[in-house]
């Protein structure tokens, strides 16, 4: 099992929502304003005057083969335009009740 | 859920929302009436008082005065003046524009009730007469006739007046000068001595003789007969048979000693329609009702019943106020199509997106129609004010849904799908579309607290400005986001664009405009001192081109109408009046071929009614009224010929005074007025005639009267007492003698067909045409024996004393003068210096007013406005970017509109008027608002950020097109308006002129002298703040804040 989080400008929600129903995943959690930077391109998301965009993140915990699928459906949004900006982390999933 | 987020996520709701918003406008549209201005109520009360047989300086003394100095303690008050003539006083009280009139009236009815109980006995009860619009006629008509004029009264009262005044609408109909028919019985005096008979015995005669009597019932049989004596005489030839008395034994008829004449009434006023007799026909309106239809059913109605009047009648149109306003409306209306073909052009021209452009440009009709329910609602009216507003709010309300759009449309091209860019770029965009309206809303509400004349007219310009323009908001973040969501989609550039097309013609050019704008403000940033210096010069120097514009209060409108009243020496007869009239009919058909109908009254209707207690007119007036041909027909404006026509009057020699006026009410009043307070009679009239004297003497004064007219002449019989108490006389039988001889005596009434004409008897003519005649008059003494008016008294002539005017309790004279050919400021500049170069002798005051004075006031309540105005927009600006210093950079390029306006007014030679000088006030929030679209970017880059001059230099080429664009389409809506020629433009075009100078010029310099001034405000750190707050936080450094380590 692996949590995949990702964080994606909020113009994107209605893909990411695509991308999750495409691949079947059910279950994931959802914060629909959060605010942020990228480390190296991604500009700030911040919801002010300055910045005035914000970020929404989504994390969902799959089964190990989804992940690739997914990377890949989320690299392919990313491609659409690199502005606009989506970003998905992987990390294992050590229990769960 | 926010509203935008709503309105996209329901798009059907939100199109059905407007839907509503859009039928209730087009309901209110239909039902809206179409009026000339605003309803405004003049406030203005007239008090008038009776006391008959009193003269002039007794009515002052006795009524006028007492009244007053009570009246004088209403609330509200403004201004108190009346004038004292012969039998009646008429006081007017002018309150504040705001007071309640209906309660301004009782506190005047409580007032007159204290004072009334210590008024001379015999004083009527005053009447208190509320002016109303509704009393000024819609339309005149002129009537002539031919054979049938004898009859035109009786005929036009049954034909056209009693079913015109079925019409829903009409408040009343009326003739002016119509002939009256008269039986006079002129007797002969010596004749009536010859057979021992006077005049009241012959009126007794006939009026016993002309009567009809029931005489009880009678029963006969198995009836019941009414009894009646019949004695009324059918015919007016009757009178000739009546035996009125006996001498030697014969009858004496009446044929007698008198001849019976059935004729019209003797001629005081002359009506003269293209110089054939005729009468005119006035047309009222109900307050309220909607003058254009009034008229148009008025006009249906009178061509349908003109064909049922004897040929020889025609009815022709004289005025018809209805036409002005509807071709003004129609005018307004048109300007507004062309400003909004302008704005599409320029949205389309900026976006080169035919989806873009409709759904910014749908937001025009729906903000502009909220606006009409706004004055369905508060009873308002279409009007010349109300469309002139809705055109100078068309430019602005594109600009909210402009910032919208662009923002979803940058959305979209970065690759989001339509629905998502319209909720998230609405989001980041909506805040500041409602600070940008809030500054317009700012400038635009304080009109609606102007109080006064000038109050009403701009009030309404506030309201419709500040509900469009809130309108506009809302629809811009709801209804353009709904509808972007659903029109606009992702498209792929074109790779290969057709050789017209948007992105090979205009883009390149305005890539190209951007680069050369980045350019010239880097050059510029280089330079700041000389950029500061240089614009400071230029403002400076416009000041100095102030000095050449000429003020002026209100514009005057070329209405197509010339009224002229002309006043000749005093106490001239009618006949001799009419002969002048006849030349300057002659003079007008000759000079002036744009004279389409003349109708011309000499004389006045000495039963003239409540009029005639206003206006002073007597035998020897001439009053014209001109139609001219519509303004686009003729080369010559009414101000030419007016001029021309003024000419013309001073060579005939015949003529004392003359004013022509070419405004038909409304905002047209445009004197400069000389007030002379003081008690003595002959030093105030002679200082009002050395003013009048040096006035004439300044080029342009046109129209110089004196208020006070000259003395009349009149005969007055001085009876001797002693001798009227030998013949067992008093004054009342003796005047009330001579009255019955002269005036004549009304003996009965001929009745005929329902109506009554009546039979007046008097000596001829011929005898009572001379003192000597008058002193011959034949009386009866207490002893049934003849005596001569001579024997008891004398007639004397003598000079009866002015009408009495007083302001503010003081006798006053007033000096008026019109400007011709300068303007209303100038005119009042040179009537100040020459009165202040004249002497007033002690106790006597002199104050120069009139609309002067009205314009002064307008400019002091303009001031007043603007510095409100510039208060309130700092409010906003201050506290949208939290900062102090930011407001003032954008305030920078206020001074500079105005350096625009002056400008403007100067290269098209426009006089400053109140509408003008409204036009810049209006200025402040619009150019602020390009200021804010720059300042708030270049504070955006600098927080993301990129160094100070970068910033600048980047915020510049980006914002260049939305400041370029609002701008444009502001000045473009405005420009239909600033050019329009058609009726009523007059009025508008000043400030249509005043705005887009000012807009263009300041647009410049917002572009470059803003980003300047803001470069020098914000050197010492303005952006720095953060370090500041960083700066202080030294915990990581190992120093504790709490322990000071």
């Amino acid at each position: 099992m692996k949590s995949v989080m990702i964080i994606f400008n909020q113009a994107n929600t209605e893909r990411v929502e695509f991308i999750f129903d495409r691949l079947k995943i059910k279950g994931y959690t959802w914060w629909s304003e959060v605010k942020g930077r990228g480390s190296e391109t991604g500009e700030p998301r911040m919801g002010t005057h300055t910045w005035p965009e914000m970020n929404s993140a989504a994390m969902t915990i799959v089964e190990d083969d989804k992940v690739d699928e997914l990377l890949e459906c989320i690299k392919k949004l990313d491609e659409i335009n690199k502005e606009v900006g989506v970003r998905a982390f992987v990390w294992n999933i050590e229990r769960s009740y | 859920m926010s509203i935008y987020k709503n309105a996209v996520k329901k798009p059907i709701t939100t199109m059905m929302v407007f839907a509503a918003v859009i039928v209730m406008g087009i309901y209110s549209l239909i039902y809206l009436p179409v009026d000339l201005y605003p309803e405004m109520d003049p406030p203005f009360i007239s008090v008038i008082t009776s006391y008959t047989g009193a003269n002039a300086s007794d009515i002052e003394t006795n009524v006028t005065r007492p009244l007053e100095n009570m009246l004088n303690t209403v609330d509200n008050l403004r201004e108190i003046s009346s004038v004292s003539s012969d039998n009646v006083s008429v006081i007017t009280l002018e309150f504040d524009w705001e007071a309640d009139l209906n309660e301004a009236s009782n506190d005047v009815r409580d007032a007159i009730d204290l004072v009334y109980g210590f008024l001379p006995e015999g004083v009527e009860r005053p009447t208190i007469f509320k002016f109303d619009l509704s009393m000024i006629p819609i339309l005149f008509y002129a009537i002539t006739a031919e054979e049938s004029y004898p009859g035109l009264g009786k005929i036009l009262e049954e034909q056209i007046i009693n079913p015109l005044n079925r019409i829903e609408g009409i408040g009343s109909a009326g003739l002016l000068g119509s002939p009256q028919r008269r039986i006079y019985v002129e007797a002969d005096p010596v004749k009536l001595a010859a057979y021992n008979l006077t005049i009241e015995q012959l009126g007794n005669t006939i009026r016993s003789e002309n009567m009809n009597m029931p005489s009880g019932n009678i029963r006969m049989g198995m009836m019941d007969y009414q009894l009646r004596v019949e004695g009324e005489f059918a015919e007016s030839y009757e009178l000739n048979n009546l035996v009125v008395g006996h001498f030697q034994g014969s009858s004496v008829f009446l044929s007698d000693v008198a001849q019976v004449s059935d004729t019209l009434r003797d001629l005081s006023l002359d009506e003269r329609i293209d110089g054939s007799q005729g009468v005119r026909l006035m047309v009222m309106k109900q307050s309220g009702a909607n003058t254009v239809t009034v008229a148009r059913d008025v006009k249906n109605a009178i061509a349908e019943l003109q064909q049922d009047l004897p040929p020889d009648i025609t009815v022709r149109e004289i005025i018809d106020t209805s036409v002005f306003i509807s071709d003004s409306v129609n005018n307004l209306s048109q300007t507004m199509l062309w400003a909004l073909f302008f704005v599409i052009l320029v949205v389309l021209f900026f976006l080169g997106k035919w989806r873009a452009t409709f759904i910014v440009i749908l937001t025009i009709p729906i903000s502009l129609i909220v606006s009409f329910v706004y004055l369905f609602v508060t009873d308002g009216s279409l009007n010349v004010i109300s469309l002139a507003s809705l055109s100078i709010a068309l430019g602005m309300v594109v600009d909210d849904a402009i910032v919208v759009l662009e923002n979803i449309s940058r959305h979209i091209e970065r690759g989001t799908s339509p629905r998502e860019a319209a909720i998230y770029a609405t989001n980041e965009v909506w805040l500041s579309v409602i600070v940008t309206t809030l500054v317009i809303v700012a400038v635009f509400f304080p009109l609606t607290l102007v109080s006064g004349m000038t109050g009403v007219l701009f009030s309404q310009l506030g309201w419709i400005v500040t509900i469009t323009v809130s309108a506009s908001t809302i629809a811009a973040i709801t209804l353009t986001p709904m509808l972007a969501s659903q029109l606009l989609e992702l498209k792929k550039r074109v790779e290969k664009p057709g050789r017209f097309s948007h992105q090979k013609t205009i883009e390149p050019f305005l890539e190209w405009l951007d680069g050369f704008y980045e350019k010239t403000l880097r050059v510029a940033l280089r330079n700041k001192k000389k950029v500061v210096i240089g614009g400071l010069a230029v403002f400076i120097g416009s000041l100095f081109l102030l000095g050449f514009i000429s003020t002026d209060f209100m514009p005057e409108s070329d209405e197509s109408r010339l009224n002229a009243s002309i006043e000749l020496t005093t106490g001239l007869r009618v006949e001799e009046t009419m002969k002048v009239s006849r030349e300057l009919e002659g003079i007008i058909r000759e000079r002036y071929p744009e004279v389409q109908l003349m109708a011309v009254s000499s004389g006045s209707d000495d039963a003239g009614g409540i009029s005639a207690l206003f206006s002073q007119r007597g035998s020897n007036s001439i009053d014209m009224v001109l139609r001219l041909s519509p303004v686009s027909e003729r080369n010559r404006s009414v101000w030419q010929i007016a001029d021309d026509l003024r000419r013309q009057m001073e060579l005939i020699p015949e003529v004392v005074e003359y004013s022509v006026t070419t405004s038909g009410g409304g905002f047209g009043s445009n004197t400069v007025d000389v007030e002379i307070y003081g008690f003595d009679f002959d030093v105030t009239g002679a200082l009002a005639h050395q003013i009048r004297d040096a006035i004439q003497a300044i080029p342009g004064a046109e129209d110089v009267q004196i208020s006070r007219k000259d003395d009349r002449p009149e005969l007055q019989v001085v009876l001797d007492r002693n001798k009227l108490a030998e013949n067992g006389l008093n004054t009342a039988m003796v005047s009330s003698a001579i009255r019955n001889r002269v005036a004549g005596m009304t003996a009965s009434m001929l009745r005929e067909e329902g109506d009554e004409y009546d039979i007046i008897v008097r000596y001829r003519e011929d005898t009572r045409s001379a003192i000597s005649d008058i002193e011959s008059l034949v009386l009866t003494n207490a002893t049934g024996s003849r005596v001569f008016l001579g024997e008891i008294g004398r007639v004397e002539e003598y000079w009866s004393p002015p009408n009495i005017e007083r302001k503010s309790r003081e006798r006053i004279v007033t000096v008026s003068a019109v400007p011709s050919g300068i303007a209303l400021g100038d005119l009042a500049q040179e009537i100040n210096s020459v009165v202040s170069s004249i002497d007033a002798p002690p106790g006597i005051m002199i104050n120069v007013g009139g609309a002067y004075e009205d314009m002064a006031e307008g400019f002091m309540d303009l001031g007043l406005l603007l510095v409100i105005s510039i208060i309130l927009v700092f409010l906003v600006m201050a506290s949208q970017f939290e900062s102090f210093v930011m407001p003032f950079v954008i305030m920078f390029s206020i001074p500079f509109s105005f350096t625009g306006v002056i400008l403007a007014l100067f290269i098209t030679n426009t006089t400053l008027s109140i509408i003008a000088a409204l036009g810049a006030v209006l200025l402040i929030g619009i150019v602020v608002k390009n200021g804010i679209v720059l300042v708030d970017y270049i504070n955006l880059m600098r927080d993301r950020g990129h160094a100070l001059n970068e910033a600048i230099a980047i915020s510049g080429k980006l914002r260049l097109r939305p400041v370029l664009m609002t701008a444009a389409t502001t000045t473009l809506a405005m420009l239909p308006l600033a050019l329009s020629r058609g009726e009523g433009s007059e009025i508008w075009s000043p400030m249509g002129i005043s705005l887009i100078g000012g807009l263009v010029f300041s647009t410049v310099v917002t572009l470059i002298l803003v980003p300047v001034v803001y470069s020098i405000f914000s050197r010492r750190g303005e952006r720095d703040k953060i370090q500041e707050v960083r700066r202080r936080f030294r915990f990581l450094n190992g120093e504790n804040p709490i322990s000071g380590q």
